[in-house]
């Protein structure tokens, strides 16, 4: 963000402030000390850390804790095959998933702006109402309309000749992961964009009809410019939650072994806490996802920064 | 509008104060009510609050029984989500210094891993001395890790049995197969004649099941060799189970979709699945998940590898164990050898857990009707009770988790791969895996 | 999508298109347009549909009756699911609400007043505090649950209320969209008014700012509210009782029964189906405000 820009406009508060901004940040900051930077930084003095155990390891004692320097890094990033596939899977998860679901998103936030279009409340909200289903139980839902015996497209798809294809199998699950985080995403993001378009004043479009422009063009050539700085953000809120995929991948293993226990990188978080009772690799492959996320956040924000915070200036 | 907005947030602000104390209060009840899974707690009175955390069906009612008659030990359960959750979040609590319950169901394959973290107390002491006497060498062997400690009283066991559809066996002709070879034959005869049905299939998501079958061959997985642990699980009897159903996946004539899923529950009620190689819970879950076969359903040894052989293995079965953590573990003792092996828990257990009781003088006068989903094979407990005399013996070692793990792993790609070159490989991915893990953590490890 | 891609062509081959064509393409029913929303809300509301009417099946029927037809056993299972160890489930429900709005509510305030704080003021450390904030965004919740929980189990606060309610109250999220809101919604004057005529700070955030605000802080706490009943892993870990368990948690456990049970899945289905209604009545009538609301307000801005 621009200083310059900041202080102009604030440049009269500025002069009664003083201390009082850190009375409002207090709340806020005491909690993020406790709930965030405190775990973060124990996950750090965890990730450097390991359990040795003497002889049968039975018994009282035959555990300590030792330090462990960087070896549950060197496992994490070099040891360790599972983790590196993980990442190849969630990567292309990720440039299934994201694409669709902004796009989509988009072209609904479009159509609902648009004038013309029928039965947009209806549609609104309906395609809104998967964010309120939590992803644990949005997957069992998917789940049962996966499963080739149970699921009811299936068996309408069987009873017309269409191909019944097996959605679990190998070369199909990863789609049928992203359609579940389609699913319950792509309604959030619509309103986003919903949202921005909303707020464009109408005088900067009304010109353009007047002259002739049809709707798509002006959608295309003066509604998405404007709204670049929503898609910016929607897309990096996206991509971080594609990095942290985990309750449907997680939930959907049991009814298939196309999906591993280390399918996404934090499945193989959970998989060496919960059940290798390892919560010391856990955490250095957490600090190593951590750290990706951040790098590839920032990155991609410093790339569009002057697009994206241009937004709250308006 | 404005001042009517600001109205509206001071009742907001004011409401949410309110709930905040109302959670406050409620956030102190419960923490009164959880006290107990802190380590326990004394009332004035010598009233002892002991936790449970359990998942096994009926725990509810034996509870509601012993708090009637012990007013001064009074449990609670909490039920838990089964297997490797709650032990997860057993071992976090140890870890953590506390929040652990007084009395935890372990499963009989996660007792060494709890043992070797510290999580179990030895109540060798606050036992009855007759005990041992109540369990067969095998279930005793798996509470005691062949010590002198003794970590937990055996509740249940799981013997394998080969579960059939009778209706089905007699509408294709079909003989109850004695041998593996035969149940190979059986398998490709029904999927012949009806291409849609199977009869059974390899579950990669249940590694106990495999490792119970493995167990039947011979194998025994871990083993202790002075102050040394051994690794066993790339053995000619694993790999002879794991090629058998390779070849049955790799021709087809078994399917190779886990089970516990709707699929396999559809499967079930329509015939599809005719036949399944299970445990002695099994009436409990075919009456959970297909009621309408009712009736339909026999059971009878498992296959044999060699004609005339009794061997089994075991799927499934815990004992009750306390913990390290527990301020009352002579009170939990008490409990627990109460619950497992008195006539009355014993009854509870059979008769509303559906459980099969591990404490021998009292399963035979539990268990004296058939299941009520078998009604048509009334000796259904007698010839359980024969089979589950030739349970082979099995070590688990401290690491089971990241056997099991593994097997999850690198069985749901062979069966995938439908190879039976692939299963085998898994064998030894499994073997792998594990000694990596007792070597990165310090174990002693015989090669 | 086709609509939207051809966009520019057809603008760049005709610049100006004739004056006829305005009046008609402005008031012609966009027919594509049209079906290709009802596309979407159908694909999103068909698993919807699908726990509507499998919710009515007995357990029976679930696994052999196999289309969108529904029967007659709804009821049955609402009052087995209700009869599950003493009407737990509604006890899982109260939970959830519990956490999700008494989370939200403390996480707005504190959003709120963080939010307005970075965006009205000027002090040292600001951008560094947003960047820290803009960082938490980014951590994961796996990550972030076992160290809490040994944290936590070191003061004794795991397995109570507060276990799940103290982390839910921090959302960096919440505070990112309320700096945002403040920015656009409070213009410097009237603070400076407010103050020149003498308002105390704490009057001018609590009946100026935040009723300015409010629409965007709806929307904070329409999100933490989801974020925090879409939560599993926090309660997950964190709870060993089962009374204390929200409603994500206490239906895996229904559904994980382990090997030796049979999966309640009727339960499971009714259960995910109660679970949504009330969260989806919550959103059809908070959304409608925070929608027009949040419009206005960004174009008073």
């Amino acid at each position: 963000m621009n200083r310059a820009t900041v202080a102009t406009p604030n440049r009269g508060v500025r002069r009664h402030t003083g201390l009082r901004a850190y009375g409002y940040l207090a709340p806020a900051a005491v909690l993020f000390t406790l709930f965030l930077a405190l775990p973060i930084v124990y996950a750090l003095y965890l990730s450097l850390r390991t359990v040795k155990v003497k002889g049968l390891g039975l018994g009282r004692g035959a555990r300590t804790e030792v330090w462990a320097g960087l070896s549950n890094y060197r496992h994490a990033l070099v040891g360790d095959p599972d983790f590196l596939g993980s990442v190849g899977r969630v990567a292309l998860y990720g440039l299934v998933l994201v694409p669709t679901m902004l796009g989509l998103a988009l072209l609904f936030a479009l159509l609902l702006d648009a004038r013309g279009a029928r039965a947009r409340g209806f549609s609104r909200v309906s395609i809104f109402l998967p964010y309120a289903v939590p992803a644990v139980i949005a997957s069992l839902l998917w789940g049962f309309l996966y499963l080739p015996r149970v699921s009811p497209f299936l068996y309408v798809a069987g009873r017309l000749g269409w191909p019944q294809p097996d959605v679990l199998s190998q070369q199909w699950v990863t789609f049928a992961i992203a359609n579940i985080g389609l699913w319950g995403g792509v309604g959030f993001n619509m309103i986003v964009i919903y949202t921005a378009l909303k707020a464009i004043p109408s005088e900067l479009y009304e010109a353009a009809r007047l002259d002739g422009a049809s709707e798509a063009a002006i959608a295309w050539r003066i509604k998405v410019p404007v709204v670049a700085p929503s898609l910016i953000l929607t897309f990096l809120f996206s991509m971080i939650a594609t990095l942290q995929v985990f309750a449907e991948p997680m939930t959907l293993r049991p009814l298939t072994n196309t999906i591993s226990s280390t399918w996404s990188p934090l499945m193989k978080v959970y998989r060496d806490a919960f059940t290798r009772n390892d919560i010391y690799s856990a955490a250095a492959t957490s600090v190593v996802i951590a750290l990706a996320t951040f790098v590839l956040s920032f990155g991609f924000l410093r790339l569009v920064q002057r697009r994206a915070f241009s937004q709250e200036n308006s | 509008m404005r001042l009517h907005s600001g109205i509206r947030i001071g009742a907001v602000l004011a409401a949410s104060a309110l709930l905040v104390t109302a959670c406050s209060g409620g956030g102190g009840s419960a923490g009164g009510s959880t006290a107990g899974s802190t380590g326990g707690s004394t009332a004035a009175g010598g009233k002892v609050d002991l936790t449970f955390w359990t998942w096994a069906p009926g725990m509810d009612a034996i509870v509601a029984k012993w708090n009637a008659e012990n007013p001064n030990i009074q449990v609670t359960v909490n039920k838990q989500d089964g297997g490797d959750p709650a032990v997860t979040k057993l071992l976090t609590a140890i870890k953590a210094g506390s929040g652990a319950p007084d009395v935890m169901q372990t499963e009989y394959q996660k007792i060494p891993t709890l043992v070797s973290s510290d999580a179990l107390a030895d109540i060798s002491g606050d036992l009855p001395k007759d005990l041992k006497s109540h369990y067969s060498d095998g279930t005793w062997q798996a509470v005691t890790l062949g010590g002198d400690q003794v970590y937990g009283v055996p509740q249940d066991s799981g013997p394998m049995e080969f579960y059939y559809r009778t209706d089905i066996f007699q509408q294709y002709g079909l003989t109850v197969p004695k041998t593996w070879d035969e149940y190979a034959q059986v398998a490709a005869k029904l999927h012949a004649a009806d291409p849609t049905k199977y009869l059974g299939t390899f579950s990669a998501t249940d590694a106990g099941w495999f490792t119970g079958l493995a167990q039947q061959a011979g194998a025994s997985w871990w083993g202790v060799d002075g102050t040394a642990w051994s690794v066993n699980i790339d053995s000619a009897a694993t790999q002879k189970v794991a090629k058998y159903w390779g070849d049955l996946v790799e021709q087809g004539v078994i399917d190779n979709k886990p089970m516990y899923t709707p699929e396999w529950n559809a499967a079930l009620n329509d015939g599809t699945q005719a036949g399944w190689v299970s445990a002695i819970w099994a009436p409990g879950v075919l009456q959970g998940n297909a009621a309408d076969t009712k009736g339909k359903w026999a059971m009878a040894p498992l296959p044999q590898w060699n004609a005339g052989d009794n061997a089994t293995g075991n799927w499934g079965g815990s004992a009750s164990s306390v913990t390290s953590q527990s301020k009352h573990k002579a009170e939990a003792a008490k409990f627990i050898a109460w619950m497992n092996s008195s006539q009355e828990g014993v009854d509870i257990l059979a008769k509303q857990g559906g459980l099969y009781p591990a404490d021998l003088p009292g399963q035979s006068e539990a268990l004296s009707a058939p299941p009520a989903f078998f009604p048509q094979q009334t000796d259904f407990y007698k010839t359980a009770a024969d089979i589950a005399k030739s349970v082979k013996p099995f070590t688990y070692g401290p690491n089971v988790n990241v056997a099991f793990s593994s097997y999850n792993d690198a069985f749901g790609k062979a069966t995938q791969a439908k190879s039976s070159a692939a299963f085998v490989a898994a064998v030894k991915t499994m073997q792998d895996a594990t000694v990596a893990d007792l070597k990165n953590g310090g174990f002693t490890v015989k090669q | 999508m086709a609509t939207v891609v051809s966009g520019p062509q057809v603008a760049s081959a005709r610049p100006a298109a004739p004056s006829r064509r305005v009046s008609s393409s402005a008031r012609r029913p966009n027919r594509i347009g049209t079906v290709v929303l009802l596309i979407g809300a159908l694909y999103c509301l068909m698993p919807v549909v699908w726990v509507l009417t499998a919710s009515t099946k007995s357990a029976n029927e679930l696994f052999s009756t196999l289309t969108f037809v529904p029967s007659t056993h709804l009821w049955d299972n609402i009052r087995e699911l209700s009869a599950y160890r003493g009407g737990l489930y509604w006890r899982w429900m109260a939970n959830t609400a519990l956490y999700a709005g008494v989370g939200a509510l403390a996480s707005t305030l504190v959003s709120a007043m963080a939010g307005y704080g970075l965006a009205k003021f000027v002090f040292p450390g600001k951008r560094a505090v947003f960047n820290v904030i803009l960082a938490g965004v980014l951590v994961p919740g796996v990550v972030l649950a076992i160290p809490q929980y040994l944290l936590l189990a070191k003061v004794g606060l795991t397995n109570t209320y507060w276990s799940v309610l103290l982390p839910s109250m921090i959302s960096p999220y919440g505070i990112y969209l309320a700096r945002i809101y403040a920015a656009a919604s409070v213009p410097d004057d009237v603070i400076e008014a407010a103050r020149t005529d003498g308002a105390r700070e704490w009057r001018v955030f609590g009946s100026i700012s935040v009723p300015m605000m409010m629409p965007g802080l709806v929307t904070v706490f329409l999100f933490q509210f989801v974020a925090i009943w879409n939560n599993f892993m926090l309660p997950y870990i964190m709870l060993g009782n089962d009374r204390l368990f929200p409603i994500t948690v206490g239906l895996s456990g229904l559904l994980n029964q382990g090997a030796s049970q049979p999966a309640m899945y009727t339960s499971v289905i009714t259960g995910a189906l109660l679970s949504i209604l009330p969260l989806g009545a919550l959103f059809l009538t908070l959304q409608r405000y925070w929608q027009v609301d949040l419009a206005a307000g960004a174009v008073k801005a």
